[in-house]
């Protein structure tokens, strides 16, 4: 199962990704009481029935993995919205979009622990997927936003070993500068 | 260390491509590809991920590339791990954990001998030369 929001976060965006999206934002915003995650995807949507089975723990649409049957991320987060007090959204509209946004309460006890963020980002800018994936952060006032666009400009090729190493220090820096 | 800029990355960038020489076995890098489905996160593929880059630094083998992929179906040993050295069977690694993926660089890909003991997949012993 899942162990941390990061995780639940990285799940969700890969739903992005398989969705065959190529335009992700995501927005990651904290405070001393609140954590706000917003998911929004051009991917290939869901309709309004596809949506409703999205959130039963026991679906999955029964093609991206022939062994298992059943889905994890959407009702991880309901289950941990729900067991926390928090709230969480889905709208979807199909071959337009979806967008999932929640809001936990980071002041819960009950709350999964937040999860390494750098990490989180590294698995999804190297994703092989040819999208566009835009990372909105920010940790009480401070703040920052990069792309994978930005990133493949100034790094070329993510995947090999150079761009990783460097990849890592951007995103490392940049959290210890807002976590600061 | 203080926060970097896209400008300083672009740069850095840059100069390690300088600082690179030429090799003679250009292009034929190894390959990793790390299968991270929601199992494979479960069960620690992102440490897999840390140690994958961190043992290949720290022994200077710049001319891979790793890459992740969701659940490769394979949930009940993962993370799985796919490793390609040009010249070597394409073999598939079970249950890679920290340890498992420092070997994996260590064995395989500076070593070119399989991690026999970690071996998932890989092709017939008949066609392996
Ligand atoms: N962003 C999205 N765009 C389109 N469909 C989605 C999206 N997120 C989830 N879905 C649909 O909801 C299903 C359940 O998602 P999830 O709970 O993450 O389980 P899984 O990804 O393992 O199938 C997916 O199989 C997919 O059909
Ligand atoms: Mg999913």
């Amino acid at each position: 199962m899942h162990a941390t929001i990061c995780d639940l976060i990285t799940d969700l965006v890969q739903n992005s990704i398989e969705a065959n999206a190529k335009e992700i934002t995501l927005n990651v915003e904290e405070t001393k009481t609140n954590l706000k995650v917003v998911i929004a995807d051009n991917g290939k949507g869901m309709s309004a029935e596809t949506l409703e089975k999205a959130k039963d723990p026991f679906w999955s649409d029964g093609l991206k993995h022939k062994h298992r049957k059943v889905g994890l991320g959407l009702p991880f987060l309901f289950q941990t919205s729900e067991m926390t007090g928090g709230n969480a959204q889905i709208e979807s509209e199909e071959s337009v979009g979806t967008t999932v946004a929640f809001n936990l309460d980071q002041t819960n006890v009950d709350l999964p622990m937040f999860g390494n963020f750098t990490t989180a980002m590294i698995t999804l800018l190297t994703y092989g997927f040819d999208g566009n994936l835009k990372i909105e952060r920010s940790v009480d006032s401070k703040s920052y936003t990069v792309s994978k666009q930005e990133l493949q400009e100034a790094l070329g090729d993510l995947n090999d070993l150079e761009s990783l190493t460097l990849l890592k220090q951007f995103i490392e820096t940049n959290e210890e500068e807002i976590n600061g | 260390m203080a926060k970097m800029t896209l400008e300083e990355l672009r740069n850095l960038r840059e100069s390690k491509k300088k600082e690179m020489t030429q090799r003679d076995d250009e292009g034929k890098s190894a390959q990793i590809i790390i299968g991270m489905g929601t199992c494979g996160i479960a069960a620690g593929a992102k440490d897999a991920f840390d140690a994958f880059l961190d043992e290949l630094n720290s022994h200077n083998v710049t001319d891979t590339k790793i890459t992740q992929t969701g659940c490769m179906g394979l949930c009940f040993s993962e993370p799985t791990v796919e490793v390609d050295v040009p010249g070597m069977p394409r073999v598939i690694y079970g249950n890679v954990d920290d340890k498992v993926a420092r070997r994996i660089v260590k064995e395989h890909i500076i070593g070119k001998a399989l991690v026999s003991d970690h071996i998932f997949d890989k092709p017939a012993a008949d066609i392996i030369k």
